[in-house]
């Protein structure tokens, strides 16, 4: 085993949590709503459907090779070379998936906190940290995550209950104004980060209760799709649907927004501060990923001596990136194919329909 | 890597510790005794000792007769100031030099009976033991015994006669409390077990005593009470304690340092009090207690982080009351670590952060200033901190002056001189009176790392602010004390104890023991016990 | 390894320290922008104005005593083809930082605003992260400029005082998001608050022996109306009441009614809280709609000399304070609908919401159509309380 320690189900559903919503909550609300108006709700609760089923669709692949990570079993389904190259594959989305979100991450930091400062430096830091979470191993990512992912949540909803003031529920209305297309167009990208939730098929062998991976998936979808309903829905009802689309950022809109008697206000800043520990949880799960599955792939006994190469691969692939227009673009258009189609539905499924086929794996064969 | 990262080239370190081991050796004293047996000749013996205890002038050597057969030559050897003299005098010499004929008139003692009859009838004292280990003898010369030989036999008597001037038991000054016991540990070993002892008179609190240190022969206790403590962690406890070689333990904390888990940690992971109530409630939820010597703070481990936002008053004052403070207490902890970084970052980089009268309030403040926010803050923290440790180093009577000069000259008459801005000198205050709130091993390390935070924060603003709590995060996750994680039970969650981490549950709902120390006896009292009028208590 | 990585961090830790510091802005490098005013200059271009907070001015405690008089704001203006471009202009005036995370107002000149419309304004301030969403936006009679020379006499700076008044939501007010809202929106026309500079009372003893000179000093004054982004008309005070009451908007305020025994003499009915529904009706050809206002109110004062406090005279009070609100709406919106012919009441968005499919294809003139709309008021109005006395006193008993 490469990993030695063990995590408790909560501390699961907190790390996928967190491997889903510090980005999500950022820019999808704005993506969403341009495609859906004010019924990007609608769309939120049609991708948390689709999330649902990534997640039925991994832990029940997963759980038919107990014991064994995406990689491992991916080799024994498809045989070795095609299962190397399926372990490449990942293995490049895990650093460019990563490479995207530091992107974001770091993009966003410039623009709402620290404007003249170079976006390396953050790339640096935040992988730096980020490094010094997955070289200490799982259990301390997921610690870490389990100290400070309930603030980041807890924060979110005071922000939001204290917008309210500003609020008004008939920026929804009317229901339905879209057609069902413009619907389902607006849920593909929340369903290309709920998919994300792939990345879980690495971490469910070191689950020390591995057959309550799909109630543990499950119950991490639903709270993400909770919270992305709920700030898309504070979104559209601060802002409406027109001024929403228009944003880059609307969520950190939002928060600038809430004023309460003249003092309680300019909370933002709060905000990003407590969120970065989100953003520091999901570039570490994405990182841990991509150490783990390359070790895996190399045969390596210990995962440790890759953190730094990744790493650096990592701040090299975020550099490549040139401005946000360039990352939005990515993000609301190449994307959801790539992600999305590849690596969150049609390789799982493509694995599960061999495994079927060639009647491998414990359980359900 | 660069080259001056690497270590020192291991042949040079070899040949400098070559040297010096062999200077030790020629300055080293003889130390063939130690294997050595009495012999039969009191002379010889006495003459051995006296070379041994050779230019110790405190070691007194009393040549006296035995009462009932005068050819029976006695020695008493003690260390004047360390035995009772009084003791000494009533229960050995007198006894055996006069009142031996009194339990046996007109007998005379062959000298093959005598020992026999010293042990049985002649001494009075209550603790003795016989050997003939020189080794033996001279440790219990030197630990305020005292030892008698006689002629004629290879084999002397040890007399438990130790009392020497000590400390009063009194009240604890490091950890004053308004209820609760007000005794505390003093530097006697004994005395100390003796406080445990007294709160927990039951058969399974064990008390087992090591000598560490090689040349201070140093006491150290190890307590915990059997049944209840994980039997694993005792054997731990003892294969750290054995497996330090070292000359000295002069205080508990030489000990904390090398048994500790994690020595680069600023965070303590070894618990220490100085209260017998508070030892004896670790003791009960599965701690194992480190008595020591010479020191009146005891230690106990495993320890977690929430230990150091606990007091022993917790427990004594009624439980919303005590989560109300401990409420404060967390948030204290939260200020002392982070407000001046918070500070920095809020006036040097994001003046969105405050409400615009209080920017232009900092601001206009701030207009005479001729530092940056980050200096000005740095050198009021230093004084600060000069200023605190001015008050514990200085003789008390100066301690009224300290603060005085402080509050008055630094104070007052920086901002009078638009120095220093007033809310600079508000968020100094305010960050050292909270930094007192909680235990002070803790805050030490609270304190060092708020400044590594000022830099952070100096540099990145709230960026660096968080990437350091980050760190600091991180770095807490990892750390465990005696394999129990430091930040449980809040991280990784055992849901039943955190009725003790912020919240204090009340005493009648505290079912079980930590879950994590206390692994095998979890039950700690009956789950009824909540107190209720009679007529409302449910019946059968 | 562990001595390796500490080292790693202390050499970035010193580069970070000694190139860095990037967005560090010391507080007394910082010029903090109350208010900014844009005007058009004469030859087309813009004029920036900015109101700069003195902080010197604004220390509490032992000397401020002595500086209490001190000027605290400065105001300063440069002209551009842009505002950033007037920004950068100003900065080579100002030798500070220019700051905008704490404007409270944006006054928009009324040239500006009727030649060049806001569009050309409100873009930066919502693309720049400095200045934020709920900055009041404001429009003056007059030059911007002017409103922002003005000195207030409670608050420190004018800016602040204006900020105030919008906070006590005494006239129409719309914060820079509400305003992009009703921009981009094809259901709603924009409406800003309009403001001016006004003689607002003395300060009595400020000039020992001669009289008080008269302050000049910022005021409400009423609603701007916007077609598109160009501001096309005003909306007075009064108006401007029934545009509140069309609205819906917080509404605060006392409503005048003639007593019911003595039409000469009035009565005072301050208003509590109201609540209005607009429901439109579309028959195929032209939308309908029936506006239902519900308010609830205390009465504060009776010039007349009857008993009101009973049940048949305060019904009759209802009746008239009714009409009186009813008539103030129907003003706002002959003239809005009449004369200027643009939608700044929402009556679009109501009918979108009921109407969806129809909108599709009104949208596009929706304008023409809210001209040629129907409206029906209906309001039902209630007294709660009448204060601490029942009848009027000082009145001998008959």
């Amino acid at each position: 085993m490469l990993e030695q320690g063990k995590i408790d189900s909560k501390q699961a559903i907190l790390l996928l949590i967190s491997l889903v919503l510090p980005t999500a909550i950022l820019t999808a609300p704005a993506i969403t709503v341009k495609q859906a108006a004010q019924d990007a709700w609608l769309s939120i609760i049609v991708a948390t459907m689709a999330g649902l089923l990534i997640a039925a669709l991994v832990t029940g692949l997963s759980l038919r090779f107990p014991g064994k990570t995406l990689l491992e079993y991916a080799e024994e389904i498809l045989g070795r070379l095609p299962g190397k190259m399926v372990g490449l594959l990942y293995i490049w989305w895990f650093l460019h998936g990563n490479a995207l979100i530091l992107d974001e991450y770091a993009s966003f930091l410039c623009s709402a906190l620290m404007p003249d400062t170079p976006v390396i430096v953050f790339f640096v830091f935040v992988t730096v940290v980020a490094a010094l979470a997955v070289y200490s191993g799982l259990e301390v990512l997921s610690r870490f995550n389990q100290l400070f992912l309930p603030l980041v949540l807890g924060l979110l909803l005071v922000v939001f209950l204290l917008a309210a003031k500003d609020m008004e529920v008939t920026r929804l209305l009317p229901v339905f104004d879209k057609d069902a297309a413009a619907i389902l167009k607006g849920a593909v990208i929340p369903a290309s980060w709920f998919g994300e939730i792939v990345i879980f098929a690495l971490l469910i062998p070191f689950l020390d209760r591995a057959e309550e991976a799909p109630r543990v998936a499950v119950t991490a979808i639903l709270i993400c799709g909770l919270y992305l309903l709920i700030c898309i829905l504070v979104v559209v009802m601060i802002f409406g649907p027109h001024v929403s689309a228009r944003w880059i950022f609307p969520t950190f809109n939002t928060i600038r927004v809430v004023s309460i008697a003249n003092f309680l206000e300019r909370l933002e800043s709060i905000a990003i501060a407590v969120w970065m520990f989100g953003g520091f949880a999901k570039i570490g799960i994405f990182y841990y990923a991509a150490a783990l599955s390359s070790a895996q792939w190399l045969g390596l006994k210990d995962y440790r001596p890759l953190v730094a190469p990744v790493g650096v691969v990592l701040v090299a692939l975020a550099a490549l990136c040139r401005n946000i227009v360039e990352l939005l673009n990515f993000l609301a258009t190449a994307w959801p194919p790539y992600a999305l189609g590849l690596f969150e539905a049609g390789i799982p499924l493509l694995l599960l329909v061999v495994a079927r086929a060639r009647g491998k794996g414990g359980r359900g064969a | 890597m660069v080259r001056f990262l690497k270590p020192r080239k291991p042949g040079m370190v070899k040949q400098s510790n070559q040297q010096v081991s062999q200077s030790r050796e020629s300055s080293l004293p003889d130390t063939s005794w130690k294997e050595q047996v009495l012999s039969p000749d009191l002379d010889t013996n006495l003459a051995q000792i006296k070379a041994i205890l050779d230019r110790c002038s405190d070691v007194m050597y009393r040549e006296f007769i035995f009462a009932q057969n005068e050819q029976i030559r006695l020695a008493l050897i003690y260390t004047d100031g360390l035995t009772d003299k009084e003791q000494i005098s009533e229960q050995i010499t007198k006894a055996l030099a006069l009142e031996v004929a009194m339990a046996a008139p007109g007998q005379e003692i062959s000298k093959s009976r005598a020992l026999e009859f010293i042990k049985q009838r002649g001494l009075c004292v209550n603790e003795i033991k016989q050997t003939d280990k020189i080794r033996e003898i001279i440790q219990a010369i030197l630990s305020g015994d005292s030892v008698l030989l006689m002629d004629g036999y290879a084999t002397a008597i040890i007399n438990g006669t130790r009392g020497w001037a000590s400390r009063a038991i009194s009240e604890p000054e490091a950890e004053p409390t308004v209820r609760g016991a007000r005794d505390s540990f003093v530097e006697t070993l004994r005395t100390n077990t003796a406080l445990l002892r007294r709160r927990i008179s039951s058969p399974n609190l064990k008390i087992e005593v090591f000598k560490l240190g090689e040349v201070t022969n140093t006491e150290v206790a190890v307590a915990y009470i059997e049944g209840i403590v994980n039997e694993k962690l005792v054997a731990e406890v003892k294969s750290r304690l054995q497996r330090i070689k070292v000359d000295a333990i002069l205080e508990s904390g030489y000990i904390e340092e090398l048994i500790e888990d994690h020595p680069w940690s600023p965070f303590p992971t070894v618990n220490h009090t100085e209260k017998p109530d508070r030892a004896a409630a670790m003791l009960l939820e599965g701690r194992v207690a480190i008595l020591v010597d010479g020191t009146p703070f005891v230690l106990t481990v495993p320890n977690l982080f929430v230990e150091h936002l606990h007091a022993a008053e917790d427990y004594y004052e009624r439980f919303i009351f005590t989560t109300a403070v401990r409420v404060i207490r967390f948030f204290s902890a939260f200020i002392s670590l982070t407000l001046p970084a918070l500070y920095i970052a809020a006036v040097s980089f994001h003046p969105e952060l405050l409400p615009t009268t209080l920017l232009l309030s900092i601001a206009g403040q701030r207009e005479a200033v001729p530092f940056p926010v980050f200096m000005e803050v740095l050198v009021m923290e230093l004084t600060f901190e000069t200023l605190r440790e001015a008050g514990i180093r200085l003789p008390r009577p100066l301690g009224q002056a300290v603060s005085i000069v402080g509050a008055l000259v630094i104070g007052e008459a920086a901002v009078r001189a638009g120095l220093v801005a007033a809310a600079t000198v508000i968020v100094v205050a305010f960050t050292g009176i909270a930094s007192f709130t909680f235990a002070y091993s803790a805050s030490i390390a609270f304190r060092l790392l708020r400044f590594t935070l000022m830099f952070l924060s100096a540099a990145m603003g709230l960026f660096g602010l968080i990437t350091g709590v980050a760190l600091i995060g991180i770095h807490l996750c990892s750390l465990r004390s005696f394999g129990v994680p430091y930040l449980s039970p809040a991280v990784p969650m055992t849901g039943t104890d955190l009725k003790d981490v912020v919240f204090r549950a009340p005493l009648w709902a505290m079912f079980t023991r930590p879950r994590l120390i206390a692994r095998q006896n979890q039950e700690r009292q009956e789950q009824n016990l909540k107190p209720a009028p009679p007529e409302t208590r449910p019946r059968g | 390894m562990k001595k390796r990585i500490a080292a790693l961090l202390l050499i970035t830790f010193v580069i970070i320290l000694a190139g860095g510091c990037w967005s560090r802005v010391e507080l007394t490098e910082l010029a903090i922008v109350l208010g900014a005013g844009v005007d058009l200059a004469e030859d087309g271009r813009i004029l920036l104005t900015l109101q700069i907070a003195r902080p010197g001015a604004f220390t509490a405690g032992s000397e401020g005593g002595g500086r209490g008089k001190e000027a605290a704001s400065w105001v300063i203006s440069a002209e551009g083809r842009t505002v950033p471009e007037a920004e950068r202009f100003l900065a080579m005036k100002i030798p500070r930082h220019i700051y905008w995370g704490h404007c409270i107002i944006l006054v928009l000149g009324e040239e500006l605003a009727r030649r060049e419309g806001t569009g050309i304004v409100t873009n930066f301030y919502q693309r720049e992260r400095e200045p934020r969403e709920n900055i009041y936006v404001l429009v003056a009679r007059g030059r911007a400029r002017d409103f922002l020379e003005t000195y207030s006499s409670l608050e420190r700076t004018s800016a602040q005082a204006a900020g105030f008044l919008e906070r006590m939501k005494t006239g129409y007010t719309v914060q820079l998001r509400e305003l992009a809202e009703m921009l981009v929106s094809r259901g709603i026309q924009p409406a800003v608050t309009a403001v001016e500079v006004t003689e607002a009372g003395t300060m009595p003893g400020q000039v020992p022996g001669g009289p008080p000179p008269p302050q000049k000093e910022v005021g409400v004054a009423g609603t701007a109306v916007f077609k598109q982004d160009k501001l096309i008309g005003w909306l007075d005070p009064w108006e401007t009441r029934g545009f509140l009451w069309l609205k819906g908007e917080i509404m605060k305020g006392v409503i005048i009614v003639p007593g019911p025994e003595q039409p000469e003499k009035l009565v005072s009915i301050r208003i509590r809280r109201g609540k209005t529904k607009i429901i439109p009706e579309y028959n195929g050809e032209y939308p309908r709609f029936l506006v239902k206002i519900q308010v609830e109110g205390d009465m504060v004062e009776q010039q007349t000399r009857e008993n009101l406090a009973t049940p048949e005279k305060i019904k009759l009070l209802e009746e008239e304070m009714a009409s009186e609100i009813k008539a103030r709406a129907e003003a706002a919106l002959d003239k809005v609908q009449g004369e200027y012919g643009v939608d700044i009441f929402g009556f679009g968005e109501a009918f979108h919401r009921k109407y969806k499919k129809e909108w599709r294809k009104l949208k596009y003139h929706w304008d023409e159509e809210f001209s040629r709309a129907e409206v029906e008021i209906a309001v039902d109005a209630q007294i709660r309380e009448i204060g601490l006395l029942t009848r009027r006193a000082g009145i001998p008993e008959e």
